[in-house]
């Protein structure tokens, strides 16, 4: 366990020479500056040995004291030996210590007003934009407008309806060349044939049908799985299946053929 | 619109706003006199505490607000545990005196009138809102001039600057005080109170 060290610490040099001269029951009007120093410079003695950094303001008001100090111990008489009237060297001092009292004073009704206040608990500003955000939206029609404007969404409705009834929509049909092969394979085994005329291969008869069919049969030829013959020119094709056995043989004599081709160049 | 339901409209008003409400806004709304809409708001303060309410009305520059009663901070501080305890420090009540009673003040009759430089102690006060810049002198270098905040009268109770009590009152009332004499708590002395660790004292 840790025992700190505590001092009470004054707020400036003028709370400290306050404190002081109303410790020392002076009054403030006639301070006893011999006293005074000593004690203001015992106070920042001790400070300075427990350490704490003294601030320069307490410096500059020990020197205005000492300088107060020796104003009031010289002679006041002139060259000519005359007794001369001057200001009590201590009167700005006294001015500005009464002006920090008043304050200090100030001060501490403040902090009595604090705690006074302290225990008063408020509410922060509260957040009313669910109250000012997306306000009610009200047409600004009379009724007849509002009749006239329902008259010409029905009347809007109505021929949209007229129009559908005469026309469909239609939709493209998507299908890659991989789904319409697989298609082909299939349709010649539920058919259980071995050869269709290529207009049987179409699902429907129209532009896209016709070349998604024709790119996946070429597919399939490149493949070997199918043949195809034409007898004549704009006659329809006829899409002929080969049998297992057959498409071995052809992809076999393929890379032989391959193979050959590569040797040569070789 | 009867004064009865105007209080009671206030009364709504405050409740929904939550923070100041300033009397020309609520006069606004109301479509009427500002007086007539300040009267009825001071009314409904007496009201409140003369019901001993656990709401009371404060007043605070021409602006009104419900807050809760000093009297059952108890209660308020035990459901808000652990309640953050806002007391400043003696340097900033100092500055912030000399702030409100001499405002506009520069920095250095500040310093001048405390024998010491209160540029830290200022900062801390600007950050917590209780002194705000107002303007500045045609002085050399044009300083800073300094006043308080609304968040300053709310903070110590007043209803306005013209509130706060004249400094030769303070000074009467304090001389009368003077006749216990206490002991100064700043006797210079060196304490061993282990027990005393955690208070927010300045330590040597």
């Amino acid at each position: 366990m840790s025992y700190k060290v505590r001092m009470k610490m004054f707020e400036g040099p003028f709370d400290l020479l306050v404190y002081l001269i109303e410790n020392a029951e002076m009054s403030i009007y006639d301070i006893e500056v011999f006293q005074i120093t000593k004690q203001y410079f015992e106070y920042i003695d001790q400070m300075e040995e427990l350490d704490v950094t003294v601030a320069t303001e307490f410096m500059v008001l020990a020197a205005t004291l000492i300088e107060i100090k020796a104003k009031m111990l010289l002679p006041r008489f002139n060259e000519e030996g005359e007794a001369v009237i001057e200001e009590d060297p201590r009167k700005e001092l006294v001015t500005r210590l009464l002006e920090y009292k008043r304050f200090k004073k100030a001060s501490e009704m403040l902090s009595f007003a604090e705690e006074e206040n302290r225990r008063i608990y408020q509410k922060p500003q509260e957040d009313i934009s669910r109250y000012t955000e997306q306000p009610d939206e009200f047409l600004s029609m009379d009724l007849s407008q509002f009749i006239q404007t329902f008259h010409v969404f029905l009347l809007k409705k109505q021929k949209m309806e007229e129009i559908r009834k005469e026309y469909q929509r239609v939709e493209r049909e998507r299908m890659t060349i991989d789904q319409r092969v697989r298609y082909i394979e299939e349709f010649f085994q539920t058919a259980g044939v071995t050869s269709l005329p290529f207009g049987k291969l179409m699902v429907k008869k129209d532009r896209y049908e016709a070349a998604i069919t024709f790119v996946s049969i070429l597919e399939m030829i490149k493949d070997h799985q199918v043949d195809v013959h034409q007898p004549q020119p704009f006659d329809e094709i006829l899409v002929q299946k080969l049998s297992s056995q057959e498409r071995e043989k052809r992809i076999a004599l393929d890379e032989a053929s391959k193979k050959i081709i590569g040797e040569m160049g070789a | 619109m009867t004064r009865k339901s105007m209080k009671a409209a206030l009364e709504a008003m405050m409740f929904t706003w939550g923070e100041l409400l300033p009397v020309k806004t609520a006069a606004e709304v109301f479509n009427e006199d500002w007086k007539e809409v300040y009267d009825c708001l001071l009314e409904l303060k007496e009201e409140y505490e003369q019901q001993a309410r656990g709401l009371r009305i404060r007043e605070v520059d021409k602006a009104f607000q419900l807050v809760t009663s000093s009297d059952y901070g108890d209660y308020i501080e035990r459901l808000c545990t652990p309640v953050k305890k806002r007391k400043l420090s003696q340097s900033a009540l100092e500055v912030l005196a000399i702030v409100a009673y001499r405002q506009p003040v520069t920095k250095g009759e500040i310093d001048s009138i405390r024998g010491i430089k209160s540029d830290r102690v200022m900062e801390g006060l600007l950050n917590k809102e209780l002194v705000k810049e107002v303007g500045r002198t045609n002085g050399i270098g044009r300083p800073i001039l300094y006043g308080t905040t609304q968040e300053f009268l709310k903070h110590f109770g007043f209803s306005s600057v013209k509130d706060l009590p004249e400094i030769e009152d303070i000074e009467l009332a304090i001389h009368v005080e003077e006749g216990e004499k206490e002991p100064d708590p700043r006797q210079i002395r060196i304490q061993w109170t282990p027990e005393e660790e955690g208070k927010p004292e300045k330590d040597i």
